[in-house]
């Protein structure tokens, strides 16, 4: 009953986000076209995804209620959004896109592996930074910055990973040691979100209540600031790595699914 | 069995001995993986004795309620000695020489990346051991605040004696000695393999010394800092860890479980590495699910990064963060049970040899299962909140180390022994030698889960008379004693077949992996001519050339 008082408030379909996802989907159409298969249902439901975080309720209480609800949407936009919508490009239009000039050169520097690892790993360290979190809080345009920066930089940040063009991606060895490396960078600060005491994001103290739900939050479920903070940082740092962690044993796991280098070589040559 | 490949002639220039001229002086300026590897597990085998005599003595102690054999201050210090010595001076150093001796011969090297490097780390480890010793000889005493140094415990105000001092001096050493290792290993197993041996072709042994060395390098910084901070506390009146100065208690915590459960992997993946390398071979059959042991290996490493705070659940740290670190320790369960059905599957069927190192091998199974499970009762918040810091923890632990690590050291030194000297072991002594350790550790520690839940806590020096505490601690003495005596035939089988084995040859156990394939004792540039590597059994594929591994692989010269 409680828990479905949360659920029906503040469904907020903004006309950003809306808009937001028509463009994905109708770049998809154009770009793609309009079969269905394993790529168009993979790209489709990560729109989908990425639709819930940003009208259901939980980013309306992430935005004036929990510091948690907006580290789960953090987290769905960051980490699982983007590589949905990454398994769902086809390797023929990822091929094309980077073919037209602007795009290609861009991305060439951006899907260089550091660079890559730093966005992906700046972008949750800056905007957890609590007087960039309260800013952005107050602010719309920053807000949606935000949440859109999440998507973006987090399709670059997989992308040396998980590129489309498969004999693009790094190295699993590497890809293992570039995710293991970023696990450790959210661990770092899931860490410190979790141990540093109540109050870092000032917003979430004394929240203005605007839809009447404080009471049951503080009271009913329990959840003070304190609490609330905790659940946050642990909730980067534990399903947050476990994200990553699934990713380098799909890594693994594909390169031991591919054919030894010195077995392909021998049909080559039997060939 | 013992058949000889014709790639590799025999040696002809076995290790210096002693007796010779300059015999002393061969060893000590040695930069050789073997030799060195020899004596790092020369040294552990001193320290372990040692570290046992000081089990020994304390269990002596807690035979009978309100025993006065040693005294309150003495027994303190001879736990924490016990704890530090067998975790930082006997199983780690031991897995690392291991490793050392074994990693080159077996991706065919001709010796580690950095040979310097590598006796440094080992004499690191010789010295750090002296310095923490030698706080005995000290007025005040050793260290006595446990291996765990908890502060504001070894704070000086309440440790005002030198041994927590030489304590975190030699720790310090020793930690500097690892993260050493942990890089040379990796430049190593990176770029000194011979062609063919491709990164999915390395030995599950090599494969887990990698991780385990990917871990050292990402963990002891965090532990060699905190010694840094709290010798700055002890000596120059810093205040990192006392709370009425600003300081924080939980901080050293955090710092030494940060460091301290990746560090219950780094004791344990080179260990399943070595029982990886003997079950197949004596079970007659190839690993079942290589790729499942080398992925789930990796899982273990990075899941063990995230989830200290289980050993602080009794802290107070609230109950969200208890939540979610019990359900992170509770998915560990699932890699390392992964292992535990690839080894079953692997014996599954085979034509199973029990030789002593299988023996141990197949006992590891068993004991380290037991103590898994308890371990996963105790990643319970509940379970852990009535047992922490009681006997039934020092029983879940010494069944994951001893019948973990210890049973996989005693496995890998009956099955490499030959590899070492040219000679075996001698079956009889190794049989009873196995047999006493099963029934000395089960009784050492099966019982002290039955006094941990009855109330026993851990770390004191004696006990009241209440019902059955005084007769189960009775059991559990005379098991230490069984076990003691199980090392002693171990360390006359040692003696003994070092001299008067019998010859072994190259392969006498007929393994597949290129250690093998070198001379008994390798020659010092280990091989002449590394056979070819088609596969992850080389000398499967070189004895049976019709039947080959992979029959598609390309040959490498």
């Amino acid at each position: 009953m409680e828990i479905l008082q949360l659920f029906n408030a503040g469904w907020s379909f903004e006309p950003w986000a809306l808009v937001f996802a028509s463009v994905l989907v109708g770049a998809y159409l154009l770009g793609v076209g309009t079969r269905l298969n394993r790529h168009s249902v993979l790209y489709m439901s990560g729109v989908l995804v990425m639709l819930f975080a940003l009208v259901s309720p939980l980013d309306y209480l992430g935005r004036h209620y929990l510091f948690s609800a907006h580290m789960i949407q953090h987290i769905l936009l960051l980490l699982i959004v983007p590589l949905l919508l990454l398994f769902g490009i086809p390797k023929s239009t990822a091929e094309k896109l980077l073919k037209i000039e602007p795009i290609g050169k861009m991305m060439r520097v951006l899907s260089y592996p550091p660079v890559a690892w730093f966005l992906g790993v700046g972008a949750m360290w800056v905007w957890h930074m609590p007087s960039i979190h309260d800013m952005a809080l107050n602010n719309n345009s920053l807000y949606i910055t935000q949440l859109v920066s999440f998507v973006l930089i987090g399709m670059i940040f997989w992308w040396p990973v998980f590129t489309p063009i498969e004999n693009r991606r790094l190295n699993p060895l590497t890809g293992t040691l570039y995710l293991a490396s970023a696990c450790l960078g959210c661990t770092i600060l899931g860490m410190l979100i979790t141990f540093a005491g109540a109050g870092l994001y000032t917003a979430y103290i004394n929240p203005v209540d605007s839809a009447g739900l404080l009471a049951l939050i503080r009271n009913d479920l329990c959840i003070t600031p304190g609490v609330d903070q905790q659940i946050g940082g642990l909730t980067m740092w534990v399903p947050g790595c476990l994200i990553y962690l699934s990713a380098s044993m799909i890594t693994l796991a594909q390169w031991y699914g591919a054919p030894d280098e010195g077995v392909s070589a021998a049909r080559q040559e039997a060939a | 069995m013992s058949r000889r490949l014709p790639l590799v002639p025999e040696n002809t220039e076995p290790l210096p001995s002693l007796k010779e001229n300059q015999g002393m002086l061969a060893w000590v300026s040695s930069v050789d993986h073997k030799q060195i590897g020899l004596m790092y597990l020369m040294v552990t085998m001193v320290f372990f004795v040692v570290g046992g005599l000081e089990a020994l003595l304390m269990r002596i102690q807690l035979s009978q309620p309100e025993f006065n054999f040693i005294s309150p201050e003495v027994y303190n210090q001879l736990f924490t000695m016990h704890g530090t010595t067998m975790i930082f001076f006997v199983v780690m150093p031991f897995l690392i020489g291991v490793g050392v001796y074994l990693v080159p011969l077996m991706i065919g090297a001709r010796d580690m990346a950095f040979p310097r490097l590598n006796a440094l780390s080992f004499w690191l480890v010789v010295f750090g051991g002296i310095l923490i010793y030698y706080s005995f000889l000290t007025q005040s005493g050793a260290p006595d605040m446990g291996w765990f140094a908890y502060s504001p415990l070894s704070e000086k105000p309440f440790s005002l004696n030198k041994g927590p001092t030489y304590w975190a001096l030699g720790l310090l050493a020793t930690g500097i000695s690892s993260v050493a290792s942990g890089l040379n290993n990796i430049v190593t197993i990176l770029t000194m393999r011979t062609p063919g041996m491709t990164m999915r072709r390395i030995p599950l042994f090599v494969w887990m010394i990698l991780v385990t060395s990917f871990l050292l390098i990402f963990v002891i910084p965090i532990i060699a800092s905190a010694f840094a901070m709290m010798l700055l506390d002890r000596l120059l009146e810093a205040t990192f860890f006392t709370p009425a100065h600003g300081g924080s208690a939980i901080l050293w915590q955090h710092f030494f479980w940060g460091f301290g459960h990746p560090e219950v992997y780094i004791l344990i993946l080179p260990a399943f590495g070595i029982i990886s390398e003997v079950i197949p071979v004596f079970s007659r059959k190839p690993i079942f699910g290589y790729e499942f042991v080398a992925g789930s290996t990796v899982a273990i490493g990075l899941l063990s990064l995230g989830v200290w705070a289980h050993h602080m659940f009794a802290v107070g740290l609230g109950d969200v963060t208890n939540l979610y670190f019990s359900l992170a320790s509770m998915l560990i369960a699932i890699p390392t049970g992964v292992k535990v059905l690839n080894w079953v599957a692997t014996m599954w069927g085979g034509k199973i040899i029990f030789a002593t190192p299988m023996l141990f091998a197949t006992a590891f199974i068993i004991e380290f299962v037991m103590g898994g499970i308890t371990g996963v009762a105790i990643a319970s918040v509940p379970i852990d909140w009535v047992v922490t810091d009681s006997y039934f923890i020092v029983a879940h632990f010494h069944y994951v180390l001893y019948g973990g690590s210890m049973f996989a050291i005693f496995a890998g030194v009956y099955y490499w022994f030959p590899k070492f000297t040219g000679r075996m072991m001698s079956e009889t002594l190794g049989k009873w030698h196995f047999w006493l350790t099963i029934i000395g550790f089960n009784m050492t520690f099966f019982v002290q889960h039955f006094l941990g839940v009855m109330g026993m806590p851990r770390r004191i020096y004696t006990y009241q008379d209440f019902p059955y505490w005084g007769s189960m601690n009775l059991i559990s003495t005379i098991g230490a004693v069984v076990l003691a005596l199980s090392v002693l035939v171990f360390m006359w089988n040692v003696h003994v077949s070092r001299k008067r084995g019998k010859k072994a040859g190259n392969n006498p156990w007929d393994a597949w992996t290129l250690e093998w394939a070198a001379a008994s004792p390798p020659a010092v540039h280990n091989f002449d001519l590394v056979p070819p590597v088609r596969g992850r059994r080389p000398l499967w594929d070189l004895a049976h050339p019709e039947q080959p591994d992979e029959p598609n692989a390309k040959v490498v010269d």
